[in-house]
């Protein structure tokens, strides 16, 4: 299957829940509405990609979202699949993939620990690499620590 | 260090009134199962890993672990710090395969930038990864052995270690965190006395293979102690999204090397192990032939090894346009992923090393139970972990 059809199979299915797509090599590329990631993410993993590489967050703080990435491939082919999921800074939800993938438990784990993203019907979301009663998620952009003392080249 | 879980509740005595005592109670049930912590500081965690095993008698029915007692967050430095700047950091991530590790960035942020790097530059990152795979398998192979009580392999493997630490501080003059790729190629060549010095080496390695033969792999008390233990199938290896040794071990045969080919793969012979079961016996076996495979790696690359440039052309201040990239390459661990979000500024929005000894990791809880404490031991040092990557 190649990323062009991975996208059109996506879009026709999905319609307007996928917000842009690209292909960029081997790999398609999607930004996707958080209310529908977990289907769209179910649909790719039924099309064969079902090796979840990875779950990746990243903060935009200039919109004012949390963004998780999903990075998929497969043991049989080349075509991987890149999708983004936004969600406010407000009510940064996104719905759990561990049901789908169960590497998932530690990479939405060390999301929700670093970056603050709740990931909704996950069954066990503590903290992984910090300690459990740890303020803040420190790899917001906006994350205050006192301790912290600014780098400032000679 | 031991408490009781579950195994106890409120006695008879705190209801009839006999005062404010608690009195502890054995449910006959639950007897047997009681809690105990292994490590944090343990020989066999190989770092500072902290595992919460539930046992029924010397039978291990659960495990938690519990990590980041290494955590430096690094992700974080790496958004602080330009795109070379980054390297050195990457050599602290896997402290056992640095090379690899700063492969794998670099390798990243060139295909951000669409960078061409240098045909004798190719080669000498594969010699030099290589070389590095084998010292890991090495350390792999004489620490596991250790786990077990068999002290010999555990000082064969450092001995020849060392020959490597010696070529790599020939060429990098460090011994343990190289920082020795370059973003677009690297910073010098070999010295003159490298080639034969590598040859020489690899001569008089490969003869040695076979005595880790006699002493682990003919070895019949070896051989018991580690067939059947820790079975991982196939589909959970792609359910957790096993990779490396490991994910071979259950018979896929999948290496990046060859099925994703980065740098110059494609053009060397070499046979990907693998096993059949995903016992930790098949899991040694994958490392042990493993190491072969990147001895005849790098003979082929020492033989078509070309003259010429290191260094490609790289602007001075480096900004990568703005984009993102997940890139992959085939550590000895597994994939080691990078994914970096470039705002076409000179340090990365987004650093996010995608560790594979973490995601191996999280599927203990799956093989741990039902073993035996002590092969707990084995089980966990046939993952490979190096809490440096798991934690990052």
């Amino acid at each position: 299957m190649t990323p062009e059809e991975v996208i059109e199979a996506i879009a026709s299915r999905f319609g307007d829940a996928v917000k842009a797509s690209e292909v960029k090599g081997v790999e398609a590329r999607m930004d996707v509405r958080r209310e529908r990631s977990y289907e769209i993410l179910a649909a790719l993993k039924e099309m064969g990609l079902d090796y979840l590489n990875c779950i990746s967050s990243v903060d935009w703080i200039g919109a004012g979202e949390l963004e998780a990435v999903y990075s998929l491939s497969s043991l049989g082919g080349l075509t991987k699949a890149l999708v983004r999921v936004r969600a406010p800074r407000e009510e940064p939800v996104i719905q759990s993939v561990v049901p789908l993938w169960s590497t998932a438990d530690w990479h939405e784990r060390e999301a929700y620990d670093l970056m603050g993203i709740w990931f909704d019907s996950h069954p066990d979301l503590r903290r992984i690499l910090t300690s459990e009663d740890w303020v803040g998620h420190p790899l917001r952009k906006d994350y205050q620590d006192e301790r912290l003392v600014p780098y400032e080249p000679a | 260090m031991a408490h009781r879980g579950p195994a106890t509740r409120l006695g008879v005595g705190a209801e009839s009134g006999m005062g404010e005592t608690e009195i502890l109670e054995p449910i006959p049930e639950l007897m047997e199962e009681m809690y105990v912590n292994m490590g944090p500081q343990h020989p066999s965690t190989h770092g500072v890993l902290r595992l919460m095993l539930k046992l029924d008698g010397e039978m291990v029915i659960g495990v938690v672990p519990y990590i980041g007692y290494l955590h430096r967050c690094h992700e974080k430095i790496g958004e602080n710090r330009t795109y070379v700047q980054v390297i050195p950091y990457t050599d602290r991530l896997d402290y056992l395969a640095s090379m690899y590790n700063n492969f794998g960035y670099v390798l990243a942020v060139e295909r951000l930038m669409g960078l061409q790097v240098p045909e004798r530059a190719e080669y000498m990152r594969v010699i030099l990864a290589e070389l590095q795979r084998i010292a890991s398998h090495l350390i792999w192979m004489g620490t596991f052995g250790l786990d077990l009580g068999n002290f010999t392999i555990f000082m064969y493997c450092f001995r020849e270690r060392e020959k490597i630490l010696d070529l790599f501080e020939s060429v990098s003059g460090q011994r343990l965190n190289y920082s020795f790729y370059r973003i677009g190629g690297m910073p010098m060549d070999f010295p003159d006395s490298f080639l034969t010095e590598c040859k020489a080496f690899l001569e008089w390695f490969k003869p040695r293979l076979p005595e880790y033969d006699a002493v682990m792999t003919d070895n019949i008390i070896f051989q018991k102690r580690v067939q059947g233990l820790g079975r991982l199938d196939q589909k959970t290896a792609i359910d957790y999204a096993i990779s490396g040794p490991m994910l071979r071990g259950t018979g896929i045969t999948w290496d990046l090397r060859r099925n994703d080919p980065y740098s110059i793969y494609d053009r060397f012979d070499f046979e990907i192990p693998v096993g059949s079961t995903g016992d930790v016996w098949d899991r040694y076996m994958v490392r042990r032939q493993e190491m072969a495979e990147s001895v005849k790696i790098v003979e082929q690359a020492l033989r078509q090894l070309p003259p010429g440039d290191i260094m490609g052309k790289v602007p001075k201040k480096l900004k990568p346009p703005a984009g993102d990239i997940y890139s992959r390459v085939e550590s000895p661990r597994g994939e080691l992923g990078f994914y970096i979000v470039s705002d076409g500024s000179e340090k990365p929005y987004r650093y996010k090393v995608r560790s594979p000894a973490y995601v191996n990791l999280s599927v203990l809880p799956v093989i741990g139970p039902g073993h035996l404490v002590a092969d707990m031991v084995a089980i966990l040092g046939s993952i490979d972990i190096v809490l440096g990557e798991v934690d990052r």
